[in-house]
C-alpha cells in the first residue's frame, strides 16, 4: 500500500511538472494575427497622402455651407445655421493621420528615410495647420507617443510655429538625396521630391498669409516662399480618386441623384457666379454644379431649405459628372491658382502690378484647371467687371474670386473669416444658431469625445471666440 | 442482470460485516403510493449506522438487520419514512411524493449533484416545467423573475432576439466585457455570445436561444463566486448550469408539445393626431417634416382628401409563432437514452422580421459494468432568421409623413413608395435582408471509472462547435426612370463565422468516511479550455445586374478577416467535510493559466471557503421551525480579457488602393503589465423552513468587490490612440436577496404554491485609476447636445446617465447630481436655459428586482402566474428625444400655446415674459425660429431620461390534464395536457413609449441605460397541447 502512495505521488508530482513546463508554450498564442505590430513606411505614407485629401474633404463638407457654396435642402439644418455640432469624426481623423505621421517620421528619422521623412513633415505641417485654422488651441507638444492620456493644449499662435519648422525641415530632408526614393505610395507626387518642395514652399506662403490680421504678417515673407511654390496647374497637390474608393463629393452626389440628400448649392454662390450679383457669368460653373432639369442654375438660400421646391431637377446641386465631384475626381489639397491669389494679396499693398496680374493668372489657371475653353476664359478675364484694371483692383476682388476658386474647400472659410464674411451681398443664413447673436460662425466647437475624456485641458470657447490669426 | 449480480455482491460484503450481530434479514418491496408501481432506488438506511442497502429494479430490497433495528427508507423526491423492525421479516413500504423535497439535490459546478443543504451558498433551482410553461423560445428569458438577484432583461421584441442575464449586478466595468454568467450544459460550458450586426442593430441572438427548453430537465443559477470557484474565470460572473433530459428506466416513452402563440406590440408611445406634414406651420405634402405643419383641419381646407394615419399601429402586424416538438426516451439497467426533435418557426411583429430554429437531441447512458460507466449528449441546431433593422426601421417612421399610409409601400414595378424624400421602412425592412443561419452542434462525452468504492475518476470533454453564416442585402436602384432606390450602389456582405470550444476537464474524487459522523470528499482536477474563431467578412457593392446579388458581379469588393484563439488551463482542488449531517465545510482551490494576458500576470490563484450549519440537527428547537440553516462564504475569483489586447499594433483601415495597401496604427493601446481582474466576495444566509415544510425564507446578503478592472479606458485620440487597456479601479456590489416559498393549501384536489423572490443591489466605483477623474463608458446619441453618457465617477454608482439640463437657479456648482426641485432659470428670450455641464440625470441598473410565483392546481386544472418587477432604473428615451424633434409626442400639441415658463430669472425674481412655442413669426410678430422643441426642448437631456421601473404580468398559464378515466377511455395516450398561456399581458410603468424593457445595443453590451430605437415590445398569446404516449 506504501508503495502505491509513493507511485501516486510522483505520478502526480511528474504531471505537475510536465504540465507547467508545456503551459507556457501552450498558453503563448497571444501575439495579434490581425494585425502587425510594425507598419512599412509606404503603408504609413499611403494612408497618409489619401487621409490627408479625406480630411480636407471632410472639414469641406462643413465649413462649405459656412462660406456658402452649399446650402441645405432642408430648413434650419445644423451645417446651414451654424449651430453647435460636435466634430467627432472630423477631430479623431486629423489627430488619426497626425498619429500615423508622427509614426511615419519617427520610423523615416531612424532608418535615414529622409525623403520620407520630409514628405511626413509636410503632411503633418497641412494637417496641423487645418487642425489649428478650424479649432484654435489643439493638443500637439503631448500627443502621439502616449506620454500621457490628457494631451495638453498648445495655444494655436505657437503651433503656428511648429507648422513652419515642419515645412522647413520638410524642405530640408527632401533637398538631400535618398537611399529609399518613395513610389507609387505617394498619393499625391508619386514621389516625386521636387514636387513635394514646391508644395511645402507654397504651404509656407499661405499660412504666413493667414497671418495677414496681425501684427506678424509680413507680404514679403509670403512672396519670397511662393517664389519657390508652384510653377503651373501641374504642381497641384491632389489626390485622384479610386476604382476602389470613390470621390467622397462624387458619393454625395450620387447619393443625391438617388434622393438621399446632399449637396445642394447655396444661393449665394449661384447669385454669386451667374451674373446675377456681378453682372458677369462666370464660364466654371457648368465644370462646377448641375443645372434643374430645366437647364437653369437655381440655389438654396442658406437655412431656409428648398421651400415648395421637390428633391430633384429643381434646384442645383453637386452632379456626378461634375470636375470636383465625378467618381475618380481628385480632392485638391493645395493648388497653383490658390497660390496666385496668395500672391495677389501679398503683393497688393507692395507691388500691385504683380498683384494684378496674379489675380488675373489665379482667376485663369483655375478655368483651365477645371478645363474651361479658352475663349470663355478669355471673354470671361476681359469683362469690365472681372478685369477692372489695376487702378480700380480692390482687396475685395480677390477675396470674391479667390473663393470662387477655392470652392468646397476648407481654405475658403480661413478666408471668410480673415474677411470677415465681407463678401458681396453675403447673408446670414435663415434660422441663424441663436447664439451667435446674429454673427457669423468663427470657430468650431471642440468635439464632445474631447470634452468627455479630456476635459480638463479643453479651452472653455465659444463659436465667436476668433483663432489668433483672426483676432 | 449483471448489474443485480453486482448489487447482490455488495450485499454479500454487508452481510460478511454484520454476521457478527446476531441479525436477521429483513426484506421487503417498496412501492410509489399513488400508483403501486415499484420503485427502484431506494436507500435503506440502519438509522445511526452507515450500512444500507438500495431497492433494486423491482423495487425489493434485503438486509440483515438487528432486531430492534430501525430502518430509514429515503429516496429523492419522495418523502423519508423511518419504520422500526420489531422482529418483523418483511417490511413493505409506500413511499409518498414530496414536491417540497424535489429542491433537496441541486446540480452544482462539474454537474455534480449536491445536497443542498450541504452548500455554504444560494442557489435556487428552476425545474422543466417553469421553464417551458412560460413559452420563451430563448431560455434565458425564460428565467425572468424566476431566481432571485438575477436579472433578465429582453433586448426587445424581435423574433428570436437577445436577452441580457446579470447576477447581482455588473463586475466588469468594461463596457464591452461580457458580464453575463456561464452557460454550463450536462458539465461543459457552452457558448452564449451575441454577435450584434456590425451596421445598423438587427437584434440578433445569444447562442443560448438554439437551446430547446423543451430538453431541460433543470436549470440552477450559481451565483456568488463560492458557487463557481471550480469553473474559474470563465465563471467570474456566475454560471447557470442546466441539466438536459435523461431517459428512464422502464418503458418507452413519448412525448409531442405543439403550440401556437401570437404577439403584438404590448405598449404604444403617446403620440399627437392633429398636425400633419409640412415645416413653420405651413403645409407641404413633399416636406421633409412630418409633423410641423398645420393642423389637420387647416390641412383640409388645402386638400379635402388628406387623412392622418395612425403609422405606429398600421406598421405593426400580429406576430405568429409555432413550436412543435417530440421526444422519445427510455432505458434499462444497463443503458438509457433520450432522443428529441424540435422545430420552432416565429414571425415578429415589424414585417418580415423572423427567426427559426431546428433541433435534434440524443442524450445516452451506458454502463460497462459497475466500475465504468460512458454518458454522452449530441444537440444539433439550425437556427437563424431575417433580422429586420428595426433601429432604422423606427428612424424612418418617425421621418415619414402621417398624412400617407405607410403600408402603401411598393409601386407596381416593384420600386418604393417614397414621401418627402424618406425612405418607407417597410419596404427597406422588406428588401434590405439580412439573414443568418447558424449549424451548431455541441457535444459531450463523459467517461467515469470508479476503480474502488472510495474513488471516482471522472473525464469530461465537450465541444462547441458553430457557423454562423449571414448574409446582407441592400439592393441597389433597379434601373426604372424615377425610381428612389434603397441605396445609390446597393451591396452584399457575407460573413462568416466559425467558433469552435474545446473543454476538456479531468478530475479525481476521494471520498473518506472517518467515523460514523465524519466524512470528507475530495476533488482534485485539471481543465483546459481553449476557444478558435474566426470571422470573414466579404462586401461587395455596386451590381452590375439589378437584383443579381452575388460578389462575383459587383464592381467594388473589400474583405475583412478576424482570427481569435484564447486558452485557459486550470488546476484546481475542492475538499468537502460533512460532519454529522450538521455541518458542512467545503474548501476550494484554484489557479488558472491564460493566454491572453502577459506572460508573467496570466497565473492566477485563488481560494474558497464555505461554511453551513444545519442548527436544527444541533440544537432544540420547536416543532413549527422543521428545517434551519445558516451559511457562510468567502470566495475570490480572477478574470481575465480578450486576446489580443496586450501593446500597439497597426491595422489596414481600408482596402488596397491602386494595389498600395494602406496602414494605420490602431486606436488601441493595451497595458503591457495587464493582470487579471479580482473578485472577492462574502456572502452570509439563512434557510429557513417553517410548518413541516409549508412555509419557507431563504436570506442571502453579499459584498462583492472587483478590483485590478481590465477596462478598455476612452482616451482623448489626440493621445495617439482612442482606446487605452488598462487594469483601472474597483466596484462594489452588495445587497440581499429574499426568497418566499409557502403552500397555504394542500389538501388530495387542491393545492397553491407561492414563491415570492426579490433582490436589491447597490453598486458604488469605490476607485479609478489614478489621473482618471471618469471613464465614458457609453452614449447614444441626442439632437444638438441632448447626447445622454455613461461615466464611471468615483464614488458613485455604476451606470449613472449623465446629460445635460435646464439651469437651475441656485444650483451648487459643483453639485454633480441634478436637483429638480430647484427653480428652472429663464433666460432673456423668455425660455428656459440650458445647462451644458454633464449632471448625473438618473441611474440605469435596477435597485430592486424580483418575481412572483404562484401555481394552483385543482384535480387536473392548474393555474399559474408570475408577476415579475424592477425599480430604482433610469433610462435615456431616444425615442422621446427624435419625437420632439419631430413634432410626433402628445405633449407638442401645445406647439401654438403662447405661456409664461416657470422659473425665474437669473436674478432670482419670477420669469414673467410670454413666450410663443411655435415655429416662425409668432402672434406677437417675433420670429421664433425653428420652435420652442427645436430650438429648446430636443436639446436638452433631461427631458429624455426617465423612470423605467415596471411590473408585468411575465406570464398566465391555465392548463388541464386529462384524468386517467378519460385517457383511459380513448387508451392512445399515457398523458394529455392543454393549456393556454399569455405573456406580458399587464405592464404597469411611469415609462411613456414602448415597453421600457428594451435596448438596442442588444445582450452583448452593457448599454442597458439606452433604449436606442429598439424593437417593441410584445405581449403574447399561446396555445399548447402536450400528449405523452
Amino acid at each position: 500500500m506504501k508503495i502505491f502512495k509513493t507511485t501516486y505521488s510522483y505520478l502526480i508530482v511528474a504531471t505537475l511538472m510536465i504540465f507547467v513546463t508545456g503551459c507556457d508554450d501552450y498558453l503563448d498564442i497571444n501575439e495579434n494575427p490581425n494585425n502587425p505590430t510594425d507598419a512599412p513606411l509606404a503603408g504609413l505614407m499611403t494612408n497618409s497622402t489619401y487621409e490627408t485629401a479625406q480630411n480636407t474633404y471632410r472639414l469641406g463638407s462643413s465649413t462649405s455651407y459656412y462660406v456658402q457654396f452649399l446650402a441645405s435642402p432642408n430648413p434650419a439644418s445644423s451645417s446651414d445655421v451654424m449651430d453647435e455640432v460636435s466634430f467627432d469624426n472630423t477631430w479623431s481623423n486629423l489627430y488619426n493621420v497626425m498619429t500615423d505621421l508622427n509614426d511615419l517620421i519617427l520610423k523615416a528619422e531612424e532608418t535615414e528615410a529622409n525623403h520620407y521623412e520630409g514628405a511626413g513633415k509636410i503632411l503633418m505641417a497641412v494637417n496641423l495647420a487645418t487642425a489649428v485654422d478650424a479649432f484654435g488651441d489643439v493638443p500637439f507638444s503631448e500627443s502621439f507617443n502616449f506620454e500621457t492620456i490628457t494631451p495638453a493644449y498648445d495655444e494655436d499662435s505657437q503651433l503656428y510655429d511648429r507648422v513652419f519648422q515642419f515645412l522647413d525641415e520638410g524642405i530640408a530632408a527632401l533637398s538631400q538625396d535618398t537611399d529609399l526614393p518613395i513610389g507609387n505610395d505617394d498619393f499625391i507626387y508619386g514621389g516625386n521630391a521636387d514636387n513635394w518642395i514646391k508644395f511645402a514652399h507654397m504651404l509656407k506662403a499661405r499660412y504666413l498669409n493667414h497671418l495677414s490680421k496681425t501684427g506678424a504678417y509680413s507680404p514679403t515673407e509670403v512672396l519670397a516662399a511662393l517664389d519657390s511654390g508652384f510653377e503651373g496647374n501641374g504642381d497641384d497637390a491632389q489626390v485622384e480618386y479610386f476604382d476602389e474608393a470613390y470621390n467622397p463629393w462624387y458619393i454625395v452626389a450620387d447619393n443625391n441623384e438617388n434622393l438621399v440628400l446632399g449637396g445642394w448649392i447655396s444661393e449665394q454662390f449661384v447669385e454669386a457666379t451667374d451674373g446675377t450679383t456681378f453682372g458677369v457669368e462666370d464660364p466654371r460653373l457648368p465644370f462646377m454644379i448641375g443645372t434643374t432639369d430645366d437647364g437653369e442654375y437655381i440655389g438654396v438660400p442658406n437655412g431656409a431649405g428648398r421651400g415648395s421646391a421637390s428633391e430633384q431637377g429643381e434646384r442645383s446641386t453637386l452632379v456626378t459628372d461634375g470636375f470636383y465631384s465625378s467618381q475618380r475626381a481628385p480632392v485638391l489639397i493645395a493648388t497653383y491658382a490658390e497660390q496666385k491669389f496668395i500672391e495677389a494679396e501679398a503683393a497688393f499693398s507692395v507691388d500691385k502690378t504683380r498683384s494684378y496680374n496674379a489675380y488675373l493668372e489665379g482667376i485663369s489657371a483655375h478655368m483651365r484647371k477645371l478645363g474651361v475653353e479658352e475663349s470663355d476664359i478669355q471673354a470671361y478675364l476681359s469683362n469690365p467687371e472681372v478685369s477692372m484694371g489695376e487702378e480700380n483692383f480692390t482687396i475685395e476682388d480677390i477675396f470674391k474670386e479667390k473663393w470662387i476658386t477655392m470652392f468646397l474647400h476648407p481654405e475658403a472659410w480661413v478666408d471668410a473669416r480673415r474677411f470677415d464674411y465681407a463678401y458681396e451681398n453675403f447673408d446670414l443664413p435663415a434660422n441663424l444658431n441663436p447664439n451667435l447673436n446674429e454673427q457669423f460662425i468663427r470657430r468650431l466647437r471642440y468635439p464632445d469625445s474631447e470634452l468627455s475624456r479630456n476635459g480638463n485641458n479643453v479651452p472653455d470657447v465659444t463659436l465667436l471666440d476668433r483663432i489668433f490669426w483672426d483676432e | 442482470m449483471r448489474n443485480k449480480l453486482t448489487l447482490l455482491a455488495f450485499l454479500a460484503i454487508f452481510q460478511i460485516s454484520s454476521i457478527f450481530a446476531q441479525e436477521r434479514t429483513v426484506s421487503g418491496t417498496v412501492t410509489i403510493a399513488s400508483d403501486g408501481m415499484p420503485l427502484p432506488g431506494v436507500n435503506v438506511l440502519v438509522k445511526g449506522t452507515n450500512q444500507g442497502t438500495v431497492t433494486d429494479m423491482d423495487g425489493e430490497y434485503s438486509i440483515d438487520v438487528a432486531p430492534d433495528a430501525v430502518l430509514v427508507f429515503s429516496s429523492l423526491g419522495f418523502e423519508g419514512q423511518e419504520i422500526a423492525v420489531n422482529n418483523q421479516t418483511t417490511i413493505n413500504v409506500q413511499m409518498v411524493e414530496d414536491l417540497e423535497s424535489l429542491d433537496e439535490v441541486v446540480v452544482t459546478s462539474f454537474g455534480i449533484e449536491r445536497e443542498k443543504k450541504a452548500l455554504g451558498y444560494a442557489v435556487q433551482e428552476i425545474q422543466a416545467e417553469e421553464i417551458t410553461r412560460t413559452k420563451q423560445p430563448n431560455i434565458v428569458s425564460a428565467l425572468q423573475g424566476q431566481s432571485a438577484g438575477v436579472q433578465i432583461t429582453n433586448s426587445g421584441g424581435a423574433p428570436g432576439q437577445s436577452a441580457r442575464i446579470i447576477i447581482r449586478g455588473i463586475n466588469s466595468l468594461d463596457p464591452t466585457a461580457d458580464n453575463q454568467p456561464l452557460f454550463v450544459i450536462d458539465g461543459v460550458p457552452m457558448d452564449n455570445s451575441t454577435t450584434e450586426s456590425s451596421g445598423t442593430p438587427r437584434g440578433l441572438s445569444n447562442r443560448a436561444a438554439d437551446i430547446n427548453p423543451n430538453d431541460i430537465e433543470s436549470m440552477n443559477v450559481l451565483k456568488g463566486a463560492a458557487a463557481t470557484a471550480l469553473y474559474g474565470v470563465r465563471a467570474a460572473n456566475g454560471a447557470v448550469i442546466i441539466t438536459t433530459k435523461k431517459g428512464k428506466e422502464g418503458d418507452v416513452k413519448i412525448n409531442l408539445t405543439s403550440s401556437i402563440g401570437f404577439e403584438e406590440v404590448n405598449q404604444y408611445p403617446e403620440t399627437q393626431s392633429v398636425y400633419g406634414q409640412g415645416f413653420g406651420g405651413e403645409y407641404d405634402p413633399n416636406s421633409f417634416w412630418p409633423n410641423w405643419g398645420p393642423s389637420m383641419d387647416e390641412i383640409r381646407q388645402i386638400d379635402p382628401d388628406a387623412q392622418f394615419y395612425n403609422i405606429w399601429e398600421d406598421a405593426m402586424q400580429t406576430g405568429v409563432q409555432y413550436d412543435n416538438s417530440f421526444n422519445i426516451s427510455g432505458g434499462n439497467q444497463k443503458a438509457n437514452f433520450y432522443a428529441s426533435i424540435s422545430n420552432l418557426d416565429q414571425e415578429g411583429i415589424l414585417p418580415f422580421s423572423t427567426w427559426g430554429r431546428t433541433s435534434a437531441r440524443l442524450n445516452g447512458e451506458l454502463m460497462f459494468s459497475d466500475k465504468f460507466k460512458v454518458a454522452g449528449n449530441m444537440n444539433y441546431v439550425i437556427s437563424g432568421g431575417n433580422r429586420v433593422p428595426h433601429d432604422r426601421f423606427m428612424e424612418r417612421m418617425i421621418y415619414n409623413t402621417q398624412n400617407a399610409d405607410i403600408t402603401d409601400y411598393i409601386n407596381e414595378d416593384g420600386t418604393m413608395k417614397s414621401r418627402g424624400g424618406n425612405t418607407n421602412p417597410i419596404y427597406d425592412a422588406r428588401f434590405s435582408t439580412f439573414e443568418d443561419e447558424v449549424n451548431r452542434i455541441t457535444g459531450n462525452l463523459r467517461f467515469t471509472y470508479s476503480p474502488f468504492e472510495w474513488m471516482d475518476v471522472n473525464y469530461l470533454i465537450g465541444t462547441d462547435y458553430f457557423s454562423d453564416f449571414r448574409t446582407e442585402i441592400t439592393p441597389g436602384p433597379m434601373g426604372i426612370e424615377g425610381e428612389v432606390p434603397l441605396s445609390s450602389t446597393g451591396f452584399i456582405t457575407e460573413t462568416r463565422i466559425d467558433s469552435r470550444d474545446i473543454n476538456s476537464n479531468l478530475f479525481v474524487t476521494l471520498k473518506k468516511d472517518w467515523s460514523d459522523r465524519l466524512n470528507t470528499t475530495l476533488r482534485v482536477g485539471n481543465d483546459v479550455f481553449e476557444r478558435d474563431y474566426e470571422r470573414v467578412d466579404a462586401t461587395g457593392s455596386d451590381f452590375v445586374i439589378p437584383q443579381f446579388y452575388d460578389l462575383s458581379y459587383t464592381r467594388q469588393l473589400s474583405n475583412d478577416q478576424d482570427k481569435r484563439k484564447r486558452r485557459l488551463v486550470g488546476l484546481y482542488g475542492d475538499l468537502m467535510v460533512d460532519y454529522d449531517e450538521m455541518l458542512f465545510l467545503n474548501i476550494t482551490a484554484r489557479n488558472d493559466w491564460t493566454s491572453t494576458l502577459p506572460q508573467g500576470n496570466n497565473s492566477f490563484f485563488y481560494p474558497s471557503v464555505n461554511l453551513g450549519f444545519v442548527f436544527t440537527e444541533a440544537l432544540e428547537i420547536p416543532d413549527y421551525l422543521s428545517f434551519g440553516k445558516i451559511r457562510a462564504s468567502y470566495a475570490e475569483v480572477g478574470k481575465d480579457t480578450d486576446p489580443y489586447r496586450i501593446g500597439q499594433t497597426y491595422n489596414a483601415p481600408g482596402d488596397p488602393l491602386n494595389g498600395e495597401v494602406r496602414f494605420s496604427r490602431d486606436s488601441q493601446f493595451g497595458d503591457l503589465a495587464l493582470k487579471p481582474e479580482r473578485t472577492r466576495s462574502v456572502e452570509l444566509g439563512a434557510d429557513l423552513r417553517f410548518l413541516e415544510n409549508r412555509l419557507g425564507l431563504d436570506f442571502t446578503w453579499y459584498k462583492s468587490n472587483s478590483k485590478d478592472q481590465i477596462i478598455p479606458v476612452p482616451v482623448s485620440a489626440t493621445s495617439g490612440f482612442s482606446t487605452f487597456i488598462t487594469n483601472a479601479g474597483e466596484i462594489e456590489n452588495s445587497g440581499v436577496e429574499f426568497i418566499l416559498t409557502a403552500n397555504p393549501v394542500r389538501t388530495d384536489d387542491f393545492r397553491w404554491d407561492v414563491t415570492f423572490n426579490a433582490a436589491y443591489n447597490q453598486n458604488e466605483v469605490i476607485s479609478i485609476r489614478e489621473g482618471i477623474e471618469q471613464i465614458q463608458i457609453g452614449s447614444q446619441f441626442g439632437y444638438v447636445g441632448s447626447t445622454v453618457y455613461t461615466f464611471l465617477t468615483e464614488g458613485e454608482a455604476y451606470g449613472n446617465l449623465y446629460g445635460s439640463s435646464y439651469a437651475r437657479y441656485g444650483a451648487d456648482e459643483d453639485a454633480t447630481h441634478l436637483d429638480s426641485d430647484l427653480p428652472i432659470i429663464i433666460g432673456e428670450d423668455g425660455f428656459p436655459e440650458r445647462n451644458t455641464d454633464l449632471l448625473i440625470l438618473g441611474n440605469s441598473t435596477p435597485k430592486w428586482i424580483g418575481g412572483l410565483r404562484n401555481n394552483f392546481t385543482y384535480k387536473g386544472f392548474d393555474l399559474s402566474f408570475l408577476i415579475d418587477f424592477r425599480t430604482g432604473v433610469d433610462q435615456y428615451s431616444q425615442y422621446d428625444n427624435f419625437f420632439s424633434a419631430f413634432g410626433i409626442p402628445e405633449y407638442t400639441l401645445d406647439r401654438n400655446d403662447t405661456k409664461v415658463f416657470e422659473g425665474v430669472l437669473t436674478d432670482g425674481t419670477p420669469n414673467t415674459q410670454e413666450v410663443w412655442l411655435g415655429q416662425g413669426v409668432g402672434p406677437d410678430d417675433r420670429n421664433y425660429g425653428a420652435g420652442f422643441y427645436r430650438n429648446t426642448y430636443r436639446r436638452v437631456s433631461e427631458n429624455f431620461v426617465h423612470d423605467a421601473s415596471f411590473i408585468k404580468l411575465r406570464n398566465i398559464t391555465l392548463g388541464y390534464n386529462f384524468q386517467e378515466n378519460i385517457l383511459n377511455s380513448i387508451g392512445l395516450f399515457e398523458s394529455a395536457r392543454i393549456s393556454v398561456a399569455a405573456n406580458n399581458i399587464i405592464l404597469y410603468t411611469p415609462w411613456d413609449g414602448y415597453d421600457p424593457e428594451s435596448f438596442s445595443a442588444g445582450a452583448g453590451g452593457n448599454a442597458t441605460g439606452y433604449t436606442g430605437l429598439g424593437y417593441p415590445g410584445v405581449q403574447s398569446l399561446f396555445f399548447t397541447l402536450n400528449l405523452g404516449l
